[in-house]
């Protein structure tokens, strides 16, 4: 699966997250660069990144930082 | 449509443009395209560690941000950067990281390895390997569970706290116990190591032992002068004591290891605890 995340890094927060198939790579790239430019002309500093996971669990796994604040990262591992 | 190349000159004219702000729509298109042109090596690598039967999460594009950054932070040009496009594996400790990054030299001949673990990057520790296909860079992130929770620590707390403390600023206190947190991890592989050998060395004196019992058995099926059948005894004890030594020595280092997941996890806590005493403050 591939994942479109535009995050907030400041507030530490995902702002919009979306889902694609595999298959759908070139729509996922183009959605990405799409929102990037939209971000720009409003000068909005987000992060947007695109992400393939086996899933969703997958993903928490070892991009975390996206999902959870600083204190529950912190928390789950005591 | 096909899309002209782009020259080298091109995309680091690209990076100088890019270190400052804001952007041109012309320059974001321009990246975009750049970024894309690693995904067919992206896609060979992610495909050639998938049939090894590991399932790493794929970056398959660095974000502007990120490389806008990186070409502020360091004296790199953008066609320099190996980390455009990449993917991240996170197993389980410091052996099967090793195991793991021996595969990945076998499967890619010619990468290069940046071993973090022997020089960590303002505590960060990790194995990068850089595989390249057909002249694009793609880096493969090996962490193991504790590396990985360092640096998402570091990570987020950069987001959220300040932006320096991934490179060595922020307050001292943090710093403080991203340092020890480092130190913390590094020990714990250590014992994972040792704790791996000792494993092993119980599991050979396991196997010894059970052969050793079992020549002994059927030599004593045979009429021996009694001097002999006290040596095979005596052989059978010094077994016996052997194994039972080696897994002594497995339960300490397990023990070990278990008294220092508690310590990182007293680190974890005092940091819970220094966020709630930076919260309280902002309040007032």
């Amino acid at each position: 699966m591939i994942f479109l995340i535009e995050y907030n890094r400041s507030k530490g927060r995902i702002v919009n997250i979306r889902d694609f198939d595999d298959s759908q790579r070139r729509e996922a790239e183009d959605s990405r660069l799409e929102i990037e430019l939209d971000l720009n002309r409003k000068g909005v500093d987000h992060e947007v990144v695109l992400l393939e996971a086996e899933s969703r669990n997958a993903l928490d796994r070892t991009h975390g930082r996206y999902f959870k604040d600083l204190r529950k990262i912190l928390e789950d591992n005591q | 449509m096909s899309k002209m190349p782009v020259s080298k000159t091109q995309i680091d004219r690209l990076g100088d443009r890019l270190k400052g702000g804001p952007h041109t729509e012309n320059d974001l298109r321009l990246l975009d395209d750049y970024r894309q042109s690693f995904g067919e090596a992206y896609e060979a690598v992610v495909q050639t560690i998938r049939q090894g039967g590991e399932f790493p999460t794929g970056r398959l594009a660095k974000s502007t941000a990120s490389i806008a950054e990186k070409l502020r932070r360091e004296s790199i040009r953008l066609s320099q950067m190996q980390d455009i496009a990449g993917c991240r594996a996170v197993v389980t400790d410091v052996v099967k990281q090793e195991q793991f990054v021996a595969s990945l030299r076998t499967v890619f001949p010619g990468a290069s390895v940046i071993d973090r673990r022997d020089n960590p990057s303002y505590g960060y520790r990790a194995v990068h390997i850089i595989a390249e296909i057909s002249g694009k860079p793609v880096e493969i992130q090996v962490r193991t569970a504790l590396q990985h929770l360092w640096a998402e620590v570091s990570e987020k707390s950069s987001d959220v706290l300040d932006p320096t403390i991934k490179y060595g600023g922020g307050s001292e206190s943090w710093r403080n116990f991203l340092t020890k947190s480092s130190a913390s991890v590094a020990a714990y592989e250590e014992l994972e190591k040792e704790h791996s050998i000792a494993v092993a060395a119980y599991e050979v004196m396991v196997a010894a032992h059970e052969n050793s019992k079992k020549a002994t058995a059927e030599l004593l099926e045979h009429q021996l002068p009694d001097h002999e059948v006290q040596e095979i005894r005596g052989k059978l004890e010094d077994s016996t004591r052997k194994m039972e030594r080696a897994e002594q020595e497995e339960q300490e280092t397990q023990e070990e290891m278990l008294r220092r997941r508690n310590a990182n996890a007293d680190l974890l806590s005092e940091a819970v605890s220094w966020l709630d005493e930076r919260a309280k403050e902002q309040k007032k």
